[in-house]
């Protein structure tokens, strides 16, 4: 606070020192009475001084002061105020001075009330520390909105070339809405004061269409000068500006058709004369919130993804309904798996998956640029619906000497925008096209040409491409062929190894080295090798007629792979010392010649022709090595073919060969043969004619000189079963207690294998009451005969009873399994010497009982008479 | 020509007089167009419904029935006019509308651009509009009646058609389909008046 002191402008009045010194009482009472006196005169000058001295400033370069005018001093009194800054200088004014702002530290102000001889003259010690900074209020020098975004647009004038130092600022800015005026917004805003008149720009976002109330703004300020000691107070608040919208007479819904991120909260309203009588999001209800008027408002919090068309908000009104859509979604996602590559070296096409779905269609849809840093060239996407999981692309025209490209990927839509990179030297991204026009030229019956086109311009890189080579019946081949590429696109590649006469599939892919991607397979080309020569002559056999007179030739077919074309016919031609016999041009498919021939030695040569040439001869002789040692053997198969064995022989030279035929079969007997190789012993014989129960017979023959000889002889089966018929069976004799049975054969095609044996049962029984029983080795009264020697036709069952039925039973059996049975009934002669000794021992015993009777009778009385003898 | 409006003015006392066959097959094969149309205008607007999200075809909700540029819902009296006057209508109605149904196919393609059946179906409903227009004339010249004045232009009433939001558009789109299947069925039932066995 100011110090003060006061001097009397007048001299002071002296009291009479003599009536002091009177009596103390009257002293004291007197001297009390001066003191309120002197005290009631220096209030009395208090009065009259010019007092309480205030000084603030607005621009800290001018202060202005004022004070309490002394009571009693008139309206306009006068001042003379003087105060020393430096010089001394004085001032005359009639209520407050401005003055320049003065150095720091006390400075002292005299105050003199001019023309009123009644005040006295106050000084004051003056502090820039009593100062009070208070800036000018500031001007809004435009107010302005978007109404599109809901945003109010501040600006005002910081009026910094009023200060002298730079100074940090707080604005303070208030937002209120309706004519009610809730403060919606309270904020400060820091700037700084720079000596120079500043426009400051504020803008704010209101929750709340604008269209739906009146906004108003004011601004105040608060200046930190950090020089300034004084205290520093805000600015007063500046007269409001205030916002408001002219309704038309379309839309009546605010705001309108906005796009919102999903989980936001929006304020939609309805600006009406109507009494709005109900508001929908959708299908639900909202509660309304009045605005002025009968404008109406509703708060949507926490949006959902909207579908296609958008959210409808409708306000209804008695007979109308206003409404608006939102488009709530979400910002474009980071591209995903960007990846650019080139077909042609010419164009290069860049995919991307968009990723999360942003539930934004239409013009509100993600908008993609795809821009090149090196080159500064840019492509956009043409906006086109594809559903949401399928992939983006866009086509970037290469530039000439340019490998390496930078792609950014920016996508765009309404709320918000993201990108992907991407660096990539596209000469080591080539997925080429898939070759097309493939064509084929022969070179060789074994090779060809292929051609195709691959559109590109791959002339400074190197293709690898893939033949795939496939042929019926076949593992298909892989052939690799490296090339460099080519400007016009048109490639050649020659394929050997081939065979003649064939059916070939070719298909081409391609792909540049360093490798990336392989192009799609080209569709298939067919071709056929064109023919060359047999390579062998064909499977050659012979066999005598029945009558021996005629030798039989059999040839087969030559396989494809060695017929090397379409066989056209055959020449057949027999060979002795003597004479040489031919039949020429047998037409295929004709593959057997007779010809009449006598026992000597002939060399058989048979050879296929086809349209390039003929096979070499295939010889064979026409007669057979003996063999004395031969046995028959037997063997059975595993059901679809027959294994057949042979110890090696090394006076075999050329090959083995098996000959079979069905064992039922009248001579010449063949079904077929096959060749082994000379170095076998063993080889499983298979065919489509095997029928298991059939008995086969199995020649196997060696080769020396193109002799052959006759090894070993089987018959076998290939699989066996069980016989169809049982063994017919008569009884030989029968006597009291024993039965002689014999049996026939089964023939071969009813035995149906290999015959094992035979079980014969018999038990005690009539025909009327045992037809019935099965008879069973397991029953303890049946009785079985395990006959095992199979060249065993006759039994004799002994130890019977005689006079008795028998029922016997008798069936074959083989390793197939049990063959039906047979059976008869027979009964036992009678035995007579049993029916002797019947009768004689009854009599022999009925005449010794009569004996011993007699005997005991006669001692009896022997005895009795000897004891009346004793008595007597 | 009056001889011939007078008889479709009231085709009950026309039946003594033989129409010509052709004319007959005619008017029998509009008919049965118009029959086939109503049918498509049917499952147009219930198509065009189910793309534009709730409340639209929730019950209860009723739209105001906007006015649309050059052409409005057959009025109350149509029936009680003359057969040639109603056709003329019918006729001048179905011409209108195939740039109206442009207009809103336009506007769904960005709203629902996935809604591949709806799109088709605006397509085909302007270009069945058309020919049911045409038909309806040349039954009309073939009846010796006048056929409207000039059309207007179909860039003039697309362009008095657009709307400012995308609410009012859903809105106009749906007036526009209930309009075209009015109209359809409008012609359907006149038609129905001139073919044989139809009613009085």
């Amino acid at each position: 606070m100011m110090d003060i002191s006061l001097c009397l402008k007048r001299p002071s009045r002296m009291g009479d020192s003599k009536r002091m010194r009177m009596t103390s009482n009257f002293q004291w009472l007197l001297l009390t009475v001066l003191l309120l006196y002197l005290m009631n005169q220096v209030n009395s000058q208090k009065r009259r001084t010019p007092r309480d001295l205030k000084c603030i400033t607005n621009n800290l370069q001018v202060w202005d002061c004022s004070w309490r005018a002394p009571s009693g001093a008139g309206h306009g009194a006068a001042y003379e105020v003087c105060f020393e800054n430096g010089s001394h200088s004085c001032y005359r004014l009639e209520k407050n001075v401005k003055i320049p702002a003065l150095l720091p530290g006390d400075h002292e102000i005299t105050i003199n009330p001019l023309h009123d001889f009644g005040s006295f003259i106050s000084k004051f010690t003056l502090n820039e520390k009593n100062v009070s900074f208070i800036p000018d209020v500031p001007e809004i020098l435009d107010l302005s909105a978007d109404f599109s975004t809901s945003t109010l647009h501040l600006k005002w004038n910081d009026k910094g070339s009023v200060f002298p130092h730079h100074s940090d600022v707080i604005w303070e800015i208030k937002v209120l809405r309706k004519k009610n005026m809730e403060i919606v917004k309270l904020v400060t805003h820091n700037t700084t004061l720079n000596g120079r008149d500043t426009i400051h720009h504020w803008s704010w976002t209101s929750d709340m269409p604008l269209e739906c109330a009146t906004h108003y703004v004011g601004i105040r300020c608060y200046i930190d000068d950090p020089q300034f000691s004084g205290r520093k107070e805000w600015s007063d608040w500046s007269p409001l500006k205030n916002i408001s919208w002219s309704p038309d007479s379309q839309t009546k819904v605010f705001p309108q058709d906005r796009v919102l991120l999903v989980g936001s909260d929006i304020t939609v309203c309805c600006v009406t004369q109507e009494e709005v009588l109900s508001a929908q999001i959708g299908s639900t209800y909202c509660p309304l919130i009045h605005l002025d008027g009968k404008n109406v408002a509703i708060k949507i919090r926490n949006i959902s993804a909207s579908e296609s068309s958008g959210t409808n908000v409708v306000f209804s009104v008695e007979d109308n309904m206003f409404g608006t859509v939102i488009f709530a979604g979400y910002p474009p996602d980071i591209p995903q798996k960007l990846n650019c590559e080139t077909y042609d070296l010419k164009e290069i096409i860049c995919t991307w998956n968009p990723g999360r779905p942003t539930f934004l269609v239409g013009p509100r849809n993600t908008s993609y640029t795809l821009f090149e840093s090196f080159s500064g060239k840019y492509v956009r996407f043409k906006r086109v619906e594809l559903p949401t999981n399928e992939s983006y692309q866009l086509f970037f025209q290469m530039l000439p000497n340019q490998e390496i490209y930078n792609f950014t990927l920016n996508a765009r839509n309404p709320l918000g925008q993201s990108e992907s990179t991407l660096l990539v030297n596209i000469t080591e991204k080539v997925h080429p096209h898939i070759p097309t026009s493939i064509k084929v030229k022969d070179i060789s019956s074994t090779a060809v040409t292929l051609s195709w086109h691959l559109p590109g311009s791959f002339a400074k890189i190197k293709l690898l491409c893939q033949i795939e080579i496939n042929k019926t019946n076949s593992v298909h081949e892989l052939r690799n062929v490296t090339m460099k590429g080519i400007e016009n696109s048109s490639y050649l590649a020659a394929v050997d190894k081939l065979n003649p006469y064939t059916i070939y599939t070719f298909r081409i892919r391609c792909c540049t080295d360093p490798f990336w991607k392989w192009s799609k397979w080209s569709n298939e080309k067919q071709y056929l090798t064109t023919e060359a020569i047999p390579s062998k002559g064909p499977d050659t056999w012979r066999e005598w007629s029945s009558d021996g007179k005629n030798l039989i030739i059999y040839w087969k077919p030559l396989p494809i792979n060695e017929a090397n074309g379409k066989i056209l016919s055959y020449n057949v031609s027999c060979s002795s010392d003597e004479e040489t016999q031919s039949l020429s041009e047998i037409p295929d498919p004709q593959h057997k010649a007779e010809i009449q021939l006598d026992k000597s030695d002939y060399i058989i040569s048979v050879v296929a022709k086809n349209s390039v040439g003929s096979s070499p001869p295939s010889k064979i002789a026409s007669m057979e090595i003996p063999n004395d040692d031969l046995k028959i053997e037997q063997a059975v198969g595993m059901g679809n073919g027959i294994l057949l064995t042979w110890n090696y022989d090394p006076n075999v030279t050329c090959d083995y060969v098996i000959k079979w035929c069905n064992s039922s079969r009248s001579e010449p007997c063949l079904m077929d043969w096959k060749k082994v190789p000379s170095n076998s012993t063993e080889t499983v014989i298979e065919s489509d004619q095997f029928r298991p129960g059939v008995r086969y017979n199995f020649f196997v023959y060696g080769c020396r000189n193109q002799g052959y000889q006759l090894l070993r002889s089987i018959i076998g089966y290939v699989e066996e079963l069980a016989p169809v018929v049982a063994p017919n069976f008569t009884v030989e004799d029968t006597s009291a207690d024993s039965i002689l049975v014999k049996w026939e054969e089964i023939p071969v095609e009813e035995l149906r294998g290999f015959l094992r044996g035979y079980l014969f049962y018999f038990e005690k029984g009539e025909r009327d009451t045992s037809k019935m029983r099965v008879l069973e080795s397991g029953r303890s009264d049946i009785k079985v005969k395990n006959i095992t020697d199979i060249s065993q036709k006759t039994l004799r069952i002994a130890d019977l009873q005689g006079k008795t039925s028998y029922h016997l039973v008798l069936r074959a059996y083989t390793d197939g399994g049990m063959g039906p049975e047979k059976s008869m009934f027979v009964v036992t002669k009678e035995n007579s010497v049993a029916l002797i000794i019947a009768i004689l021992i009854p009599v022999a015993v009925a005449v010794i009982v009569g004996v011993v009777t007699s005997i005991l009778c006669y001692r009896k009385r022997e005895w009795e008479t000897a004891l009346l003898k004793h008595w007597k | 020509m009056s001889r011939r409006e007078g008889s479709l003015e009231d085709p009950q006392a026309d039946s003594s007089i033989s129409p010509l066959p052709h004319l007959e097959s005619k008017i029998q094969q509009t008919h049965s167009l118009a029959r086939l149309l109503t049918k498509y205008a049917e499952q147009l607007l219930q198509e065009y419904v189910q793309h534009q999200g709730d409340p639209f075809g929730l019950p209860g909700f009723s739209p105001p029935r906007l006015p649309v540029a050059d052409l409005s819902a057959p009025a109350p009296g149509h029936a009680g006019l003359p057969v040639p006057e109603r056709l003329r209508l019918d006729e001048a109605a179905l011409a209108a509308l195939p740039p109206l149904l442009d207009v809103v196919r336009r506007r769904q393609a960005e709203l629902n651009p996935r809604a591949l059946r709806l799109l088709r179906r605006l397509e085909d409903a302007a270009r069945q509009a058309r020919a049911l227009g045409a038909a309806v004339e040349a039954v009309l010249a073939a009846l010796g009646a006048e056929t409207r004045g000039p059309r207007p232009e179909p860039n003039a009433i697309a362009a008095a058609t657009v709307t400012a939001g995308v609410f009012p558009a859903k809105v106009l789109g749906l007036r526009v389909c209930g309009l075209y299947r009015e109209w359809v069925s409008r012609t359907e039932a006149d038609l129905g008046q001139l073919a044989p066995g139809g009613p009085a």
